[in-house]
Formats: C-alpha cells, structure tokens, sequence
C-alpha cells in the first residue's frame, strides 16, 4: 500500500517535473509562440474578414438582346431582379460581350435570339443562351442559378400538377465564408500544434537533446509520464486556443452558432487529445526544426480537402478515403460542421467522437513506442553519459491522488 | 568575367549542397509531385457521382416508386429510403446525406385528381458542392416529373408536341461555359491551385536556402567564395533554385494542358513564360521576407503564414470582388493573385500579350523589394549579428 502511493507521489512529480519544463522550453521559443499564438489569434479573425460576406450579390452580367420584344425585357427585368445577377450592360452584339468578359468587366452573358418574342407568342419554346465565366465555381453557380429561377418563374408553377418547395435549414444563402471557415477552424488548430510540436523536438534533435528523455533513474522505464507529461503542456495551452478558435472568434466574426458551448467544448477537448498524440507520432521525421514547414506546410491544403467541406466525401476515392483517417482533422471538422452550424447534438456526432477515440488510442501507443525506440537507442549509443538530472523526490509526498 | 565566374562558383557550392541535404529535393519535387497526384487523382471524376439522397415515401405508389426511379437513374445522385421525417432530418444533420425529399401521403390520387399535393425537398448546404448540385438536380427532377404528367393530360386533349413543350416550359436555357465546358472541378480547383503549390515552395524554400546560411553560419564562407560580392552570392544561390522551379512549373502545365487535356485556348508556352514570371516574383518576396528578418527560425514562420494566405486571396475560391475593399488590396500583394488573372486571360479567351501584359508588370513589379533589404541582409551575412537560436 506504502509502495503504491511512493509510486503514486513519484509518478506525479516526475509528470509535473516534465510538464513544467516543457512550457519553459514553449515559452522560451519565439518561433513556436509565433505559431501557437500569432497564428491562432489572427488566422482565424483574418479569414472572417476574408469570408466575412461569403456570397457574390449582384454580379455583373452583359446582356445581348437581338429580340427587343415585351417578353425578353420582361425576362431581363426579372434577371436584374435577382440577388445573384445585376444587369451592367447591354451590348449590340455577342463580340462587344465577349471583349467585357475577358476584360473581367462581367462575369456572364446572356443572349436573347431574335426570334425569342415570336415563339413565346406562338405557344413555342423559346430559348436563351447564357455564357458562363468559368473563372471561379461561384460565377458560373451565380448564373446558372439566377437564370434558372427566372426560367422556373416564367413556368406559370401554379397550374402544375405537382407543386414543390424547397427547404435550406442550414446556409441558406450558399455562404462560402460557413462552409469554409467551419473547415478551417479546425485545421488551424491542428496545423499550428503540428507545426509547433515539431519544432520542439527538431530543436531538441539539433542540440543533440531528445524529446524523448526519461528520468535516468528509472532505467528506461516511466514512458507514460514523459509523454503524458510533455502532452499535458500543449494540451492545457491548445485547450485555451480552442476555446477562442471554436467560439470567442465565431462570436466576433459573425458565424453562426447553433451549439451549445458545453457540447463544442467537449468535442474540442477530444479533437485536442488527438491532435497532440498525433502530432507526436508525426514528428519524430523532423530532424531540424525549419524543415517541418518546407516539406509539410502545404499538408494543410490536403487536410483541408480530405474533411470533405467542399468535394463530397462519398466520392472520395477509396485510396483517399483511408488517407483521410489519418488526421484528426476529418472527423473533428464533420462533427464541429454538424453540431455548429446545424444544430445537431452531441449525442448525433457520436461516430465522430469514437473515431477520435480510437485516433487517440492508437497514437498514444504510438507516441509511446517511439519514446521507447528513442531511448534504447540512445543507451546503446552513449551508455553511462546521463541524459537529464531529475530532482530526486521524497519517499513520502502527501497525495492521495490517483492517476486518471 | 570575374563576376559571372563567381556566380558560377557559388552555384556549384549551392548544387552540392543540394545533393548532401535531401530536404531541398524533397521540399521541391517532391512536395509538388505529391500535391499533383493529390489534386488529380483525388478529383479525378471532375464531377460528384452518387450523392446521398434520402426519400420519405409516405405515399408508396407507383407513380412515387417511379419518381424514386428517375432519382436513381441520374448518375449524380443514390437514394437511400427513411421511415419519418425525422429519422430522415437526423441523416441530413449528421451528414450523412446532403439532401431529402419528402412525397406526401396520397401524392398519386392527389395528382389525378388534379388536387397538386407538394413535393418537399430539404438541402443540407454545409458541404459545398454536394449541397449545390443535389439542389440543382432534385429542382428540375421535380419539374421533369410535374412536365410529364402535364405533357400527358396535354396530348390527351389532342395538342401537338411542339405546343405542348411551349406551354409546358416556355423558355428552355442553352448553357455555354467558357474556359471550362464540362464545369470539372478539377480543371476549378488544379489550374489555380498548382500554381499555389509551385509559389508556396519557392517562398518556402528560398527563405530556407538563403536563412539556412546565417543559421549555420556559413554566409562568409559564401561571401568568400562569391569573392566577397554579396550580388554574386545572391544570383548564384538562387541560379540553380530558379532553373528548378521554373523547369517544375513547365513539367506540370504541360502535364495539366497537354498530358490531361485541361482545356487551353490560347498558348501552353504563354503560360510558361508566366509560371516563370511567377517564380521571380515569389522568390523576390522570399528574399524580403529573410532580408527584413535575417533569422531563419522567425522568417520560416511568416513566410508560412503568408503564403496560406495567397491560397485564399488568389480569387478562384471565392471571386475577390465579394470581399471589403481594403481586402481586395491585400490580395494583389501575392504574385498568385496576378498569375491567377493572367492564367484566365491565357487560357480562357487566348489573351495573348495584350490580353495579360498587365499582370505580368504587376508580378514584375515584386522584383523591386529585394533591393529594399538587400544592404540589410548583406550586414547580416557579413557580420552573422542576428540570434541564431
């Protein structure tokens, strides 16, 4: 009984002892602080500014109208009418519209033949051309949905004998800032812990330290309390980021917020957990600290597609798709899309939240196994050469705790 | 004579150093044959295929079954069947699937009798593309099916095809698309992104080659070798850096254009010369950011953050017209923004020069920031004053 408490006392002074020392070493490092904090503070405010409207109103489109009749100013009018689509010009003909496009004054055109009066006259269908600026998704999604609604409106929908209505509960405008900024929180969080984590230990390597040190008493054992202890320091700092990342900034960029801040909080301590185990595993490749942004910065890109915010992740292909479990950012931002923006429960991201789970079972192990290589390793090559002097502590601490 | 054998000494010590430390190659070719296989295989269909559709079928007749049949038969969309709204809301919540379609109880003796019962579709919006084809597909299914019920009652009564198609649907839209006629999104995303990836290695890596020296502390040995002219030292580093990337940049336009069809009105060649425009100006925005900030461990950081940037205020995401003014500013401090224009006027409408001369001067004009810090960075290579650590 004695015994398991000395070891009990033991085991948290030697966390704390690691723990400590690691947000020394954190908060001694300003490239690190540059990461954590300047990029966490200001990314995510910045791209609200970026995003801050999101949508694309009244675009510029020329209009060619060789039929000059009632129902193609009427059809015109109604064009102009629409949030999407503001008529800027009119041309003469189609080579004038073509020179605006390319010149980018206007981003679509719609051209009106000259027998479009006639035919509506006659009870036969009319046609319309339009010539998307395919420059950007969004032009071509402005036009065609602008010209469309027109078209649907023209349709007379009330004596058809099948009626619809469509309902949009989430992002009714087609908001890109909702679906990015949901997206890019997350990978913001992951990223910079990541990008930090690794520079650490690229550090450590360089002044030929190992991230991985043990107390030497222990004689290579105590590889739980190095990593949980070292985990413990970017967890309590990423812990305080998140919460300004997942919902101060929202707040302060207008996003919506349809989720409780108890259920964000605990998915956010999940995503965290995963992310540090994860960035562990990941970097004992970085062997100088520079080196982890010229080869991986721009995984952030990948991670960003692989969550599936913009290319639907049914269609992923399989290679891909097993990729994307890698990071903990695919699961987090799918459960944070959910839950923030449509409302749904924590209860209803439960496949997410086991995902990260295991992401986080699996790279603890992990992250362990590499502090252990690290150190056989080391003993074989500098044997007798101690690696830390760790304060030794007194057979008998006051603590009643028992570790979680 | 002396000058250019100096550059010429200089680029050979860059080369073998090159060949010591794999980090260069990796960081170079490496990362960009990486994000090219990403990009292209990843959206290799160009268009989503399958997306999850749920129905509530409350009525169950066959003319519901038919229309669950037509949904099936688009190639876009796979239906999967719910019990109650509500087990279906919960799917569209989770996302697991992008929209669903509600047919009312006695839809089929509604329509008969001409009582017009209502369809009801509900679109998940938050996943992008998804949300907005299904939208796009589930509206004209619903018209195509109304049509043809109405076309029915309406050849019954005797009318001609043509009258029929007039009243039915008087205007019918004949959809061009420049520059992209199929509307793949790989062509979207790849022709702006690639170009990303390409700046995004030159600011990274020049910033490195050239931090890497004051951090080794290894400029005088260069100095000395470039017999003691930082211009010489300068151009024979990054000689062998710009002939790589260019080349680079040329290997994947033409894998894009040529290999893969990306479709191109004007010239691949056209392009080249502004891939290697492209080049110059990031590097020259690589050599401000380490020249202002000769210590490689903070330049590396900002060079980070700002080239992540570039992949936003580019434009092809989001057009940069729907953000505030002074945004749209910022985004012609990115070289990318520039190739971004020049690519659509090449590509898209065969500008030629006169269509983009423009925005090559706009890149060019980047070149002027390297002279702003040039006598900085030179104290720092000679006197190596900077904190290293």
């Amino acid at each position: 009984m004695k015994k398991a408490i000395i070891y009990i006392g033991q085991w948290f002074s030697d966390w704390y002892f690691i723990f400590a020392r690691e947000l020394k070493h954190i908060f001694r490092d300003s490239g690190v602080l540059i990461i954590f904090f300047l990029a966490c503070l200001a990314y995510p405010v910045l791209y609200g500014l970026i995003y801050s409207n999101g949508i694309l109103e009244n675009m510029p489109v020329a209009v060619v109208d060789n039929s000059g009749s009632s129902a193609s100013r009427r059809f015109i009018r109604k064009l102009d009418a629409t949030r999407e689509i503001e008529i800027s010009r009119t041309c003469r003909n189609m080579d004038e519209a073509e020179k605006l496009m390319q010149k980018r004054e206007v981003h679509g055109i719609v051209m009106i033949p000259s027998d479009f009066g006639a035919n509506l006259e006659t009870g036969r269908q009319g046609t319309v051309s339009t010539y998307a600026d395919m420059s950007s998704f969004i032009y071509y999604k402005n036009l065609t949905m602008g010209v469309n609604m027109v078209m649907l409106d023209e349709m007379d929908r009330s004596s058809g004998p099948i009626k619809y209505e469509d309902n949009i509960p989430y992002n009714r405008a087609f908001s890109y800032g909702v679906f990015f900024l949901s997206a890019i929180l997350l990978i913001i969080i992951q990223q910079t812990m990541f990008f930090g984590i690794s520079m650490m230990s690229g550090t450590m390597r360089e002044e030929n330290r190992s991230y991985a040190i043990l107390p030497e008493r222990l004689d290579g054992r105590g590889i739980s309390r190095t990593v949980l202890g070292r985990g413990a320091a970017y967890w309590l700092l990423y812990v305080g980021i998140g919460v300004y990342v997942l919902s101060i900034a929202p707040k302060l960029i207008g996003m919506p917020q349809n989720c409780p801040f108890g259920d964000i909080f605990i998915l956010l301590m999940f995503f965290v957990s995963a992310c540090v185990v994860f960035s562990f595993t990941f970097s004992v490749f970085i062997r100088h600290r520079e080196t982890v942004f010229v080869i991986f910065l721009l995984m952030s890109v990948v991670c960003l597609f692989l969550t599936g915010f913009s290319w639907p992740s049914g269609s992923f292909p399989k290679f891909w798709e097993a990729v994307s479990w890698i990071f903990p950012s695919t699961f987090a931002v799918r459960a944070f899309m959910n839950m923030n923006t449509a409302g749904a429960g924590l209860s209803m991201a439960e496949p997410q939240i086991a995902a990260l789970t295991i992401q986080i079972i699996a790279y603890y192990i992990l992250a362990c196994l590499e502090v252990f290589i690290d150190n056989v390793r080391r003993t074989r090559r500098e044997r007798g050469i101690p690696a830390v002097s760790i304060p030794p502590c007194p057979p008998c601490l006051p603590t009643g705790e028992k570790p979680r | 004579m002396n000058f250019l054998n100096n550059i010429k000494v200089v680029s050979l010590r860059e080369l073998r150093l090159m060949r010591q430390r794999p980090v260069y190659l990796l960081a170079s070719v490496g990362v960009m044959a990486f994000c090219m296989i990403f990009f292209l295989t990843f959206l290799k269909d160009g268009t989503p295929h399958d997306l999850p559709v749920g129905i509530v079928d409350m009525d169950n007749s066959s003319l519901s079954r038919n229309f669950i049949r037509q949904m099936e038969a688009t190639k876009l969309m796979e239906t999967t069947g719910f019990d109650s709204y509500t087990s279906a809301r919960e799917a569209l919540q989770t996302g697991e699937i992008t929209s669903f379609c509600v047919i009312p109880e006695n839809f089929y003796s509604d329509v008969l009798s001409y009582r017009q019962p209502v369809l009801t579709f509900y679109v998940n919006n938050l996943y992008f593309v998804g949300g907005a084809l299904s939208y796009k597909e589930l509206l004209t299914l619903a018209n195509l099916s109304s049509g043809a019920v109405q076309r029915e009652v309406l050849r019954a009564k005797g009318l001609d095809e043509e009258t029929v198609m007039g009243l039915i649907q008087p205007i019918v839209i004949d959809a061009h698309n420049i520059g992209n006629p199929s509307g793949d999104y790989r062509v979207f995303l790849s022709s702006a992104l690639i170009p990303g990836v390409l700046e995004t290695i030159v600011i990274l890596l020049t910033v490195y080659a050239i931090g890497s020296e004051l951090k080794h502390g290894t400029s005088r040995h260069l100095l000395e070798k470039a017999g003691g002219s930082m211009t010489a030292a300068m151009i024979g580093k990054l000689l062998p850096y710009t002939v790589l990337f260019t080349l680079m940049g040329i290997i994947c336009n033409f894998i894009m254009y040529g290999w893969m069809g990306f479709p191109m009105a004007g010239s691949v060649w056209n392009l080249c010369l502004g891939t290697f425009i492209l080049v110059l100006a990031s590097e020259a925005v690589a050599f401000f950011i380490i020249g202002t900030l000769p210590v490689l461990r903070l330049a590396i950081s900002i060079s980070a953050l700002y080239s992540m940037l570039a992949f936003s205020l580019a434009g092809f995401s989001l057009p940069v017209e729907s953000m505030s003014a002074w945004i749209q500013g910022l985004a012609s401090a990115f070289p990318l923004r520039h190739y971004y224009l020049m690519y659509v006027s090449e590509a898209f409408y065969a500008g030629g020069f006169s269509g983009w001369y423009m925005q090559a001067v706009f890149m060019l004009l980047f070149l002027f920031l390297p002279p702003l810090v040039y006598k900085r960075l030179r104290k720092a290579y000679v006197n190596l004053n900077f904190p290293r650590k």
